[in-house]
């Protein structure tokens, strides 16, 4: 969306960058050619997997992520920088963004990568043009802009980083891709059916708690996913969204039979506040 | 027509709420002249027909400095101010009442039940859905002031000074979770308008 609207007051003067991270969702390196073609706007894809995992190698503190994941980004668009010549990053912040991020009074609740999570010296000066909308302020901007790329459910900078709770690693990330996949097609389809309304945001997490099962006679200890969808306007407030039990049960039967490092499938129903969208 | 009635001008004070951009918005939404101010901003220079103090993570009853300037606003103010979660806490504490942690905080949703008719629950049900943030609460209203709801975990979920414009309320109107939180803000915006 940002870059839309900057490409559209620059032209040529404005690189889009993709930076792939190997955290992204499931088949979304493909579609995002297609998506930034029909976007009409200048841009570059960058493959940044072994950087992004090497760099997080060993860490499972969830603001100590956030802040490698933002100077990693930063690290990257600075180095493209310098090849174009480019003064100014043009971000799609957004007003919860800054807001979570916190500072002075405000409490941070998490740094969200490209506000708390950015570096303390930067060469690129930072242009942000959502900076005071929500997502659904965004969405009706891009209606009358034809964007429909921001019709997609919100996805953190973060991505899968933060919904593995624990070590990222290709593997880790692996499963928590294949579980979102899993939970992202079940919920689509039921909505489609007209058996359940899509909620603003779907997805799972990893959890690293362990626990018993028992799988083809054999004793198991395997991990666990969450299941996470929640209604919302803004992503300030949130209410868990009530999935029909044969969705559920759907889920469970496929994450558990599909993935066989998950032997146990749990659905969170906190709203936020208390609990915040994602887990980390 | 008529296009030179000047706009209402209803600021936010900024004292580090998740939700101070929240209530901006409603208000920018209703058609006002708003900005978010920090509560630093001194008294003379607000050129405004009222304020809205907004929550914050300050805990009122320790971080008093945090507050800034809210209570020169409290003392001078010739306009409506209505104070939000931690704003209500500081404006109960400010005129001589008490907040204090709450038995038991409410965080999310919360049933708020009106006690008072009054101008700020115009035309709302008696019983409303309302969300809510909050480790403290006031336990104890100052002179003055009379309470106007409250929920099953605590007992002034708003209030309102009877001589003067001043109004609280613990619940947070500004966000899309609660239902009716619109016509709370207009409601306050009327009060505003009429005393301007």
């Amino acid at each position: 969306m940002a870059a839309v609207l900057v490409s559209k007051a620059i032209g040529e003067n404005l690189l889009s960058i993709y930076v792939d991270t190997g955290l992204m969702r499931k088949g979304e390196g493909d579609q995002i050619s297609k998506i930034l073609d029909k976007l009409n706007v200048n841009y570059e894809v960058v493959d940044a997997r072994d950087e992004f995992f090497s760099s997080l190698k060993g860490v499972v503190d969830p603001e100590e992520k956030r802040m490698i994941i933002g100077a990693k980004f930063i690290e990257i668009f600075e180095r493209k920088a310098k090849e174009m010549g480019a003064e100014y990053l043009v971000q799609g912040t957004i007003a919860p963004d800054w807001i979570e991020s916190g500072g002075d009074l405000r409490d941070t609740i998490k740094s969200h990568h490209n506000v708390g999570g950015l570096p303390e010296q930067m060469e690129l000066a930072l242009v942000e043009p959502l900076r005071d909308l929500y997502k659904d302020e965004v969405r009706n901007v891009a209606r009358e802009l034809g964007i429909e790329v921001s019709e997609r459910q919100p996805f953190p900078g973060p991505a899968m980083a933060i919904r593995i709770l624990g070590e990222v690693t290709p593997e880790s990330a692996e499963l928590a891709r294949e579980a979102c996949a899993i939970v992202e097609e079940e919920i689509e389809r039921a909505a489609e059916e007209g058996r359940m309304e899509l909620p603003w945001q779907y997805f799972a997490s990893v959890l690293q708690v362990k626990s018993v099962g028992v799988r083809g006679d054999i004793r198991a200890y395997g991990y666990t996913v969450v299941i996470r969808a929640v209604q919302s306007i803004d992503g300030m407030t949130a209410s868990y969204s009530k999935i029909p039990h044969d969705v559920l049960d759907k889920i469970s039967i496929r994450v558990t039979n599909e993935l066989n490092q998950i032997n146990r499938v749990v659905y969170d129903i906190t709203n936020k506040p208390p609990a915040t969208i994602e887990w980390e | 027509m008529v296009f030179n009635l000047p706009t209402v001008r209803i600021f936010v004070v900024d004292n580090g709420g998740q939700w101070t951009h929240r209530e901006w918005r409603v208000l920018k939404y209703l058609g006002m002249e708003t900005e978010i101010i920090p509560n630093s901003s001194p008294y003379e220079d607000l050129d405004v027909d009222g304020l809205v103090l907004s929550g914050g993570a300050p805990r009122v009853g320790l971080d008093t400095e945090k507050m800034g300037r809210n209570g020169e606003y409290l003392e001078k103010a010739v306009f409506p101010i209505l104070g939000i979660c931690a704003g209500h806490q500081f404006m109960a504490i400010y005129f001589g009442g008490k907040a204090e942690p709450a038995g038991i905080p409410e965080f999310g949703k919360t049933q708020v039940v009106v006690d008072e008719e009054d101008e700020l629950f115009v035309d709302l049900p008696v019983s409303f859905q309302a969300w809510l943030s909050h480790n403290d609460e006031v336990s104890e209203l100052p002179q003055d002031f009379i309470s106007l709801a409250h929920s099953n975990n605590c007992k002034h979920q708003a209030m309102k000074h009877t001589k003067r414009p001043l109004y609280g309320v613990q619940f947070h109107p500004e966000v899309e979770h609660t239902e009716h939180g619109y016509e709370i803000f207009k409601n306050f915006l009327k009060v505003c308008e009429e005393m301007r």
